[in-house]
């Protein structure tokens, strides 16, 4: 029996019954195929219909990435390029999202890194604070002078015991640099040739010793670096130290290679001369940065109160020296402004000493002795006088006496700007001064009624002439006597008063004497009387305080005595002489 | 950036590092290459737009006195043999450093150059011989150190090379 649906039924009597045979096909064909009929037209629709349905991939998708990504990488660099663009159309399209998404990851990298550097920088500043008090930094920061170096340097270099400078994590195979990190202020030569030396080294010493591959190179000491290596299957870690490591610190850098063979397994295995890959080793890396320093010795308590007293006891010793110079000074100042010709414009204490400017009158006091006199050292005090005439009574009558140069009977006071002379003098001098006196500053008048210009020799010739006559047996003074008396008490003054201010005295004797008519007892009496009348008719014994009188008679004996006629010897004579300053005034009753 | 490890091979003062030298600028003294018989240096260039970090390890030249170290070349991303062109003995030894070489890190790529071009009338190797090289698959260079001819083209195309290269050969 055929199947063809479509094959006409040749031995079909008539088309109607032809027709139902058909109808009955068709509905045995229904009933027997309808399942793989439905799916016969779905494949036929796939078939025609040949694009990919995003329903189909998305079931296979999952596996087909997995698939192809462990065959091969092409999947990562067809898919790179794409994921780039769209992280960055997100970063510019929702930037606060991506900020949201990574903070979490980097607040702590970097208050951790922050932290690290922090620390690092805290501890060599408080190293070299340490060191910079001590009398051992003194010696240090001499060193440092002296070789040129910087100070921290040399402090690190005595006082570290070890630091990781630097650490390579180097690809064990081929000799390249897959990280480097390095401690701050390291020195860092060509890391990746560095690399490349330190593998061709430790192949060298293998071979040179015929070691096997897992016997290593496992440490080598350069002056005050030791490099030490530590091995791993694809990596090994080579840590530069200067100083002494203890044998703990090999444990850290295992610790670190282990962890770095953890994380980055593939990227180690499959390594073609990209390090990219492991950036993501820095933590280990400066995990391996260790630095240990000694401890700065602490001082002994007895030692810190020895200091703390010697401080104590400078401090004290530099106050109270301090205190007295101040007050020398002030000392100083006060006397300054009360010594006549000096007067203080600028007055300032420096840190080498004290500096003074002002006036001074070249008459006035030597400025040096006021400051020994103050208790201060002469060198200490630095002082500008600027030249000027001073206005002091004082100084007015010294600047008086230093320009006229009076002779020593000669005695001259102020009298506020009055300048008085008294005593004797040349007239020359006298005139001369008259002319000169108001010239000199601080002076605008000059009086000198006081002073005699006749000289004292003069004088003492006027009186010692001086005869007064009397009539026989009287001891009254003629009134034709009066003037010769007057003419002699004038200069019996006038000599007084120069004997005085030349610091001499007069001896005025008053002599009577009679003629030789009457008896000699009357005689006597007589001539005493006439001596005394003259004697009070000059003024008495208060003629002046510089001149001693003396009444008596003409001795008989004394060669002065008059002779002649009777008429010429009834008279009273005058003896003046100039005596010692030292003696009183004595008064000889007739 | 990408690094790759490159040897230079050759015999004995065939201008491997006069080579070098003029590709780099020296960091460590030529005084190594008699202690330790290598000497490591470093280059940059650029490769499709790709920096591409060489660091070459300038072996000591291979005679009857001292022999290449193999465990030098280990981990070499590509190798360059130098060949004086005035001396055909080195064209022996460069044959058997690359035998040395392929046995000891695989079919990595590598570049030949006939070194001193600059008194080519005195080469001793001819072209038939460097016909020969060719056919053997060798890329043949003519170089002078001495001029600076051919230097940049040696390592430029040994670079390319390498980049090139399917993935990181094992040994």
């Amino acid at each position: 029996m055929s199947t063809d649906p479509h094959r006409p039924h040749r031995d079909s009597p008539s088309s109607e019954g032809r027709t139902s045979l058909d109808e009955d096909w068709t509905q045995l064909r229904t009933l027997l195929l309808s399942p793989e009929q439905t799916q016969l037209d779905e494949l036929r629709d796939r078939l025609d219909n040949r694009a990919v349905q995003p329903r189909d991939v998305s079931r296979v998708l999952p596996e087909a990435f997995a698939v192809r990504g462990e065959r091969d990488p092409q999947l990562s660099t067809v898919l790179t390029p794409y994921v780039e663009n769209g992280f960055v159309a997100t970063i510019r399209k929702s930037p606060r999202a991506i900020v949201d998404a990574i903070a979490p990851i980097m607040g702590p990298a970097i208050r951790q890194a922050i932290a690290r550097a922090l620390q690092g920088m805290t501890q060599s500043f408080n190293h070299s604070l340490d060191e910079s008090l001590s009398v051992r930094g003194l010696r240090w920061r001499l060193e440092a002078w002296r070789t040129g170096r910087p100070f921290a340097e040399v402090v690190l270099l005595h006082t570290l015991r070890y630091r990781v400078e630097q650490v390579f994590l180097i690809h064990r195979e081929t000799g390249l640099l897959l990280h480097h990190v390095a401690a701050e202020g390291a020195v860092v030569q060509d890391q990746q040739v560095l690399s490349g030396m330190l593998t061709a080294i430790q192949s060298y010493v293998r071979d040179s010793f015929g070691a096997s591959p897992d016997q290593t190179l496992d440490h080598f000491r350069v002056g005050e670096w030791t490099v030490w290596i530590e091995q791993g299957s694809h990596a090994y870690l080579a840590g530069v130290v200067r100083g002494a490591p203890p044998e703990t610190l090999r444990e850290d850098f295992q610790a670190a290679l282990d962890d770095i063979h953890a994380q980055q397994p593939d990227a180690l295995t499959h390594f073609d001369g990209d390090a990219a890959p492991f950036k993501t080793t820095q933590t280990y890396l400066e995990s391996c940065l260790h630095a240990h320093y000694e401890p700065p010795p602490r001082p002994s308590v007895l030692k810190l109160w020895i200091l703390g007293g010697a401080i104590i006891l400078l401090l004290s010793w530099w106050g109270v020296m301090a205190y007295q110079t101040h007050a020398r000074w002030s000392n100083l100042l006060a006397e300054l402004g009360t010594e006549p010709g000096m007067v203080v414009t600028v007055a300032k204490s420096t840190l080498t000493g004290y500096h003074l400017e002002g006036l001074r009158d070249p008459l006035a006091k030597d400025p040096s002795a006021v400051v020994i006199e103050a208790g201060l050292e002469p060198s200490s005090v630095k002082a500008v006088w600027s030249p000027y005439y001073s206005l002091d009574p004082q100084l007015v009558k010294t600047r008086a006496q230093s320009m006229l140069q009076p002779p020593r009977s000669v005695k001259l006071d102020l009298e506020g700007d009055t300048l008085v002379a008294t005593g004797s003098a040349p007239i020359d001098w006298a005139r001369e001064t008259k002319r000169l006196a108001p010239l000199i500053p601080g002076i605008a008048h000059y009086r000198d009624e006081g002073l005699v210009t006749a000289p004292i020799p003069d004088l003492l010739e006027r009186v010692n002439r001086t005869v007064v006559h009397f009539r026989s047996g009287s001891s009254t003074v003629e009134p034709s006597e009066r003037a010769v008396l007057g003419a002699v008490s004038a200069a019996l003054r006038e000599l007084d008063q120069a004997a005085s201010q030349s610091g001499q005295r007069v001896r005025l004797e008053v002599l009577g004497s009679t003629d030789d008519t009457g008896s000699v007892t009357r005689n006597i009496q007589l001539s005493k009387e006439r001596a005394h009348v003259v004697l009070v008719a000059l003024g008495g014994e208060q003629l002046g305080e510089a001149t001693t009188v003396i009444a008596s008679i003409v001795p008989s004996t004394d060669q002065r005595r008059p002779t002649g006629e009777a008429s010429d010897q009834r008279i009273v004579i005058l003896r003046a002489s100039l005596a010692a300053a030292n003696r009183g005034n004595e008064a000889a009753r007739p | 950036m990408m690094q790759k490890k490159v040897c230079m091979l050759g015999g004995f003062a065939v201008g491997k590092t006069s080579l070098v030298r003029r590709f780099v600028s020296n960091v460590f003294s030529d005084h190594y290459h008699t202690t330790i018989g290598v000497t490591v240096e470093k280059k940059s260039v650029k490769v499709d737009d790709r920096d591409v970090m060489l660091v070459l390890w300038d072996i000591y030249g291979e005679d009857e006195f001292q022999r290449v170290r193999e465990s030098y070349l280990r981990g070499s991303a590509g190798y360059i043999l130098v060949m004086d062109g005035t001396r055909k003995a080195t064209l022996d030894t460069a044959l058997a450093l690359q035998q040395t070489a392929a046995r000891t890190i695989g079919a990595v790529p590598f570049v030949s150059i006939i070194n001193k071009a600059d008194v080519r009338s005195e080469w001793e190797i001819d072209e038939r011989v460097i016909e020969q090289l060719r056919e053997r698959g060798w890329p043949v260079l003519f170089g002078s150190a001495k001029l600076g001819q051919g230097v940049e083209e040696l390592f430029a195309l040994l670079a390319t090379q390498m980049v090139s290269a399917p993935s990181f050969p094992r040994d």
